[in-house]
């Protein structure tokens, strides 16, 4: 099994950090995960996982600041753990992958927060805090998440023709 | 009677009638009358074929949700697309030839792609700021002047404010009714973007992507799942 973490375009130090704990990598492995993919952006000063420890879990972790492909680690993955960019959020969703997002409160725009906990409200993804993040994925409740619904743009072409009749 | 009281005159004149004009015409003092007119012509009638279709890029996220969009949107109708991107954005660029034109077919690939100077970067002063928003306007109306466009669609990035003003002069002289249509981003659950906040006044539909911003913006239609 897979997870993928990814913090978009940018960096999020807290979240990489806290993907570098044992805590976390126990975690992890304690829900049958093997691999795991880091996509650090900027924040590559934060991730330092233990040296030792995922040997001794039998985990085995890839990483990397930037991607041009990442719908292939998106595809693959069983589990999404993701900043709360809107981009990363409905790409997970879309593929149908378990998702955990940890909104980023160091930003100015506090709306990737109202999104993160929208989307969580209507049961298609967990947002938790960096803290918490190895809770949250001990517990496995991404497990039972409700399948986000698919995109329909069509209505937006509906909505033109009406325009110029 | 004394010159300046003529200025003054013609002035208060003109400005009167164009505030007449835009009282007859503008959406936001319209909209029941003209959505109900064009949602009966709209019904079974013939589309009348080719169409050319302005859309307004702006940065990374705005434009990774306009791509989603335009998979709704005909190509084979709108057969002439006029992409109004700003001069500094390269990603958009990429997207144009990639993932917006490039997956579709070859034989409807027909679009412009028109670079404008930013409107506003970010941190600029607001003094410098009206300055560039007026190289902008007459940029873009110098391209929607060589292509008029059919109908704009746009969602949010600075841009689309002044393509919506640009699209709105020939309707304000009577020459072409130019509909604008605005979808804010999917990122804006309560509240409306600046650019939002404006285009509601200038946009003739006026698309929000959650269902909370209805209770503060009547005129807006809330359309779930788009992207």
């Amino acid at each position: 099994m897979l997870a993928y973490v990814t913090v978009g375009s940018t960096g999020f130090d807290q979240l990489i950090g806290a993907i570098s704990t044992p805590a976390f990598l126990r975690a992890l492995s304690s829900r049958g995960f093997r691999r795991l993919v880091v996509q650090y952006g900027s924040s590559s000063k934060s991730f330092n996982p233990p040296s030792r420890v995922p040997e001794t879990l039998g985990l085995s972790i890839e990483h990397f600041d930037y991607t041009r492909w990442p719908q292939q680690y998106v595809d693959n993955a069983d589990l999404i753990i993701s900043h709360a960019g809107t981009g990363s959020i409905l790409e997970a969703l879309h593929a149908g992958k378990p998702t955990i997002v940890v909104p980023n409160h160091d930003l100015m725009d506090a709306h990737q927060a109202e999104i993160a906990e929208e989307l969580a409200h209507g049961g298609y993804l967990l947002v938790t805090e960096a803290e918490l993040l190895h809770r949250v994925v001990e517990e496995g409740g991404f497990a039972g998440l409700a399948p986000y619904p698919h995109a329909d743009p069509r209505l937006i072409g509906e909505i033109l023709d009406e325009e110029t009749i | 009677m004394p010159l300046w009281l003529y200025i003054l005159t013609a002035i208060t004149g003109c400005t009167a009638l164009v505030a007449l004009r835009l009282y007859y015409i503008l959406p936001i003092f319209t909209h029941n009358k003209a959505r109900s007119i064009i949602r009966r012509k709209g019904k079974g009638a013939r589309l009348p074929a080719k169409k050319i279709l302005c859309v307004v890029l702006g940065s990374g996220g705005h434009t990774a949700e306009m791509t989603r969009l335009l998979q709704g949107v005909d190509f084979d109708r709108y057969n002439q697309r006029l992409y109004i991107v700003g001069d500094t954005d390269h990603l958009s660029m990429d997207q144009i030839g990639g993932t917006l034109e490039g997956s579709r077919d070859p034989l409807t690939e027909d679009y412009i792609v028109c670079r404008v100077p930013r409107s506003r970067a970010v941190g600029q002063s607001w003094w410098t700021s009206v300055l560039t928003a007026v190289h902008c306007f007459v940029c873009v109306c110098r391209h929607m002047y060589l292509n008029t466009p059919d109908v704009v669609l746009c969602n949010g990035p600075g841009n689309c404010v002044v393509v919506g003003v640009v699209a709105w002069v020939p309707r304000v002289l009577g020459i072409k009714r130019i509909p604008v249509v605005y979808i804010e981003s999917f990122a804006r659950v309560w509240s409306l973007s600046l650019s939002g906040k404006i285009m509601y006044l200038l946009a003739d539909r006026f698309i929000v992507q959650w269902p909370g911003l209805v209770q503060n913006y009547p005129r807006a239609e809330y359309i779930p799942n788009l992207v």
